[in-house]
């Protein structure tokens, strides 16, 4: 039984840096109704700013946090400020900006590119002090990095519902991602919400490049491999709701984990895609997800 | 329009005469020196994916060829010069036949030599065949090119099955030389074509050999966490784990079976990832002491590639490599087969090829004792080479250990892998 207490237990630690990384993706659709393709860009950016900080000053990833979170929060209030805001405005009469999806996923090919052409297409391992840390309990092994993702997570998440719920600013946010109009009625300027929302969508992608940096590599299109996780995530646990993304993380980290272990680990995307569906089936807007009309 | 329509015709009429002046002036030349050259015809992919490693090929035939002309060119043809032309394949099969076919034909060429790609010999080495003109393949790997009793075809590499076939013959040698008891095996790949095909093969050789297999797994290369598939082989125990990965998806699998303390005889890796310079880089410990099979390594112990790597590093920034060896032989084999021929006639050139035992000059910087080709125009001796990760002088360096003529002087496998 051991086996299976290891694969609840990596799943979880994997599933919730699963989740951290959805949670920018679902705040950022939740308040602009965007559905941002270059989420997985923005956690490359985060990446490589992280594993610059801990090349360059050798300090703790953890410490790097300091650095990387504020960088990538201007990244994404910047991005939305200068790249997306215009296309918002010209489409501020539309219910559902679709237009901007085309934009993101231009911003996702140039982020990509523009990286591959300044560092190149290596793979780049950074080499800190809890690299390849782990501890025992028993017979089942904790990887040490992955556990702080899960701390990481926690503190994120709670800082994150504290925010939305008790600032002024938070509440701005609630109210533009109720309805922007009125928000926008009421003296709240829609635009600068948009940008505050973006960034801290973008500077959560710093956090998990900070988590990942010291157990996975970092490369030019590293984003792509989670951001259909992502995706997937968000949607399964409703779209926009942060304790949905958490378990939508952690299901799919599970799955990927328990299922491995009865069957090849190729098919446990199957069953991903399965539960996926099912859910969808059953809640057709997903785990959390609210019956209002968007 | 019809001022387009003039300049157009004007284009095309200075066109076609550049080329029947370039032709005239082509056919003159090869007149002249008609007794004193021995073309050959280079089909190789010098742009496209693949070009990287069709360039190397190209430089290295170069070298070749010219230290055979400086060195006094044929002597059983009067000195007669080495001609390399060169046709860029594109890595496209179409492409290759097409070139094949106009290098026989226009060119003349006595000898053809490419093409890098399996899938580009394949059909090139079909219109050679019809047009019975000897075709030198220095490396292309698919099992198929020498298995079609093709009579002008000769393969310079080691085919793809060969590659596993050594991984169980060095299993077998070090069984035998350090007592090791080795009953089960973990085949653990990539799922695209490569790594399958691979695994097809470990299968029978595992029946063959005796060896349990208690684990076959193959992944995605792209996976965001290969822990569940750690895990997996952890739990079944195996002796040995046979490997076949990607670069960044070897990393991930060997950083995570250190952390998972993963623990076997021996681990095996099939070129590839685990043949990456990024992954000794990122790596670092956790790879010490996996094994995996090369066709080539610059650290061989034969005489003349110190000496021939920093040649040819000076000449073109970057070190010889397993193709770029092979290229770099078969024009030693044609200038071989050519003097033993002492003409240029196709038939008389492949008795000559169909023959050889050459295992002196320069050719010999490959990793075996020499070159000599079975009936179906398969180099019987071409061997790969395993090597071991090791820590040398703090670094981790791949060294050369097995066979043991090939070993890097002073060292051997460390057999089992020590637990760290």
């Amino acid at each position: 039984m051991d086996f299976i207490i290891q694969a609840i237990v990596s799943g979880t630690l994997m599933g919730s840096i699963y989740g951290l990384a959805a949670l920018g993706l679902t705040l950022i659709f939740g308040v602009i109704k965007v559905i941002n393709f270059a989420h997985g860009s923005c956690l490359m950016v985060g990446m490589y700013a992280a594993y610059w900080v801990v090349m360059l000053t050798g300090v703790n990833p953890y410490l790097a946090l300091i650095v990387v979170v504020p960088l990538l929060f201007f990244f994404g209030y910047f991005l939305q400020d200068i790249v997306i805001k215009p296309v918002l405005e010209a489409q501020s009469d539309v219910r559902e900006p679709t237009e901007v999806i085309i934009v993101t996923s231009g911003v996702w090919y140039i982020l990509d590119n523009i990286t591959l052409m300044i560092f190149g297409a290596e793979y780049r391992v950074v080499q800190t002090s809890i690299t390849g840390k782990a501890f025992e309990i028993g017979e089942i092994i904790v990887s040490t990095p992955k556990l702080y993702g899960l701390i990481a997570t926690v503190i994120v998440s709670v800082a994150l519902v504290w925010f939305l719920k008790y600032t002024k600013m938070g509440k701005a946010i609630r109210a533009a991602s109720l309805d922007r109009e009125a928000a926008s009625l009421m003296g709240i300027n829609q635009y600068r919400v948009y940008n505050i929302a973006f960034g801290i969508g973008t500077a959560i992608m710093g956090v998990v490049g900070c988590v990942l940096i010291p157990f996975y590599y970092v490369f030019p299109t590293v984003g792509v491999i989670f951001d259909v996780k992502c995706f997937i995530i968000v949607v399964l646990g409703g779209l926009g709701s942060i304790p949905g993304a958490l378990l939508g993380g952690v299901i799919i980290g599970l799955i990927e984990s328990i299922g491995a272990q009865f069957m090849t680990s190729t098919w446990t995307e199957l069953i991903v895609y399965l539960v996926f569906l099912a859910v969808l089936f059953v809640k057709p807007a997903g785990l959390f997800g609210e019956k209002r009309d968007w | 329009m019809k001022r387009g329509s003039f300049w157009r015709t004007g284009f095309v009429c200075v066109v076609a005469l550049t080329f029947a002046f370039a032709m005239v002036l082509s056919a003159g030349t090869s007149a002249v020196a008609k007794d004193k050259v021995v073309k050959i015809g280079n089909i190789l992919p010098l742009s496209g994916p693949s070009a990287s490693v069709g360039i190397q090929g190209k430089y290295a035939r170069e070298l070749a060829t010219e230290q055979i002309n400086n060195a006094g060119g044929i002597k059983s043809l009067g000195g007669a010069k080495l001609e390399n032309i060169y046709v860029d394949s594109k890595s496209d099969p179409t492409v290759g036949v097409t070139a094949a076919e106009r290098l026989i034909n226009t060119n003349k060429v006595h000898i053809l030599s490419g093409c890098w790609n399996s899938a580009v010999t394949y059909p090139s080495t079909q219109v050679a065949e019809r047009y019975r003109v000897p075709f030198i393949v220095p490396v292309s790997v698919r099992n198929t090119i020498t298995e079609r009793g093709f009579k002008y075809t000769f393969r310079i590499a080691a085919k793809d099955a060969w590659w596993t076939r050594d991984q169980f013959e060095f299993l077998e040698d070090m069984k035998k030389k350090s007592g090791a008891d080795l009953k089960t095996m973990a085949f653990v790949y990539e799922n695209g074509d490569w790594g399958v095909g691979m695994a097809e093969q470990w299968e029978k050789l595992a029946e063959k050999y005796g060896y349990d297999v208690v684990l076959n797994e193959p992944y995605p290369s792209t996976a965001s966490d290969l822990t569940p598939v750690v895990m997996k082989i952890k739990r079944a125990k195996p002796d040995v784990i046979l490997l076949t990965s990607n670069a960044s998806d070897a990393i991930l699998l060997t950083n995570t079976m250190a952390e998972m303390k993963v623990k076997a005889k021996a681990i095996i890796g099939t070129g590839g990832g685990h043949a990456d310079p990024m992954f000794r880089k990122n790596c670092g410990a956790n790879a010490e002491y996996m094994f995996d099979v090369v066709e080539w390594e610059a650290d061989l112990s034969k005489p003349g590639i110190p000496e021939l790597n920093a040649e040819f590093k000076k000449r073109h920034g970057f070190d010889l490599a397993g193709e770029s060896v092979d290229a770099y032989a078969s024009v030693y084999v044609i200038a071989d087969a050519l003097e033993r021929a002492a003409s240029t006639d196709a038939q008389k050139l492949r008795e000559a090829l169909a023959s050889m035992h050459l295992d002196s000059g320069p050719a010999m910087i490959v990793s075996y004792d020499a070159i000599e080709f079975d009936e179906s125009g398969q180099n019987i001796n071409a061997g790969l080479v395993m090597v071991q990760y090791r820590m040398v002088d703090g670094n981790l360096e791949r060294v050369s250990v097995w066979p043991e003529s090939a070993a890097r002087a002073g060292f051997e496998a460390v057999f089992p892998m020590p637990e760290k």
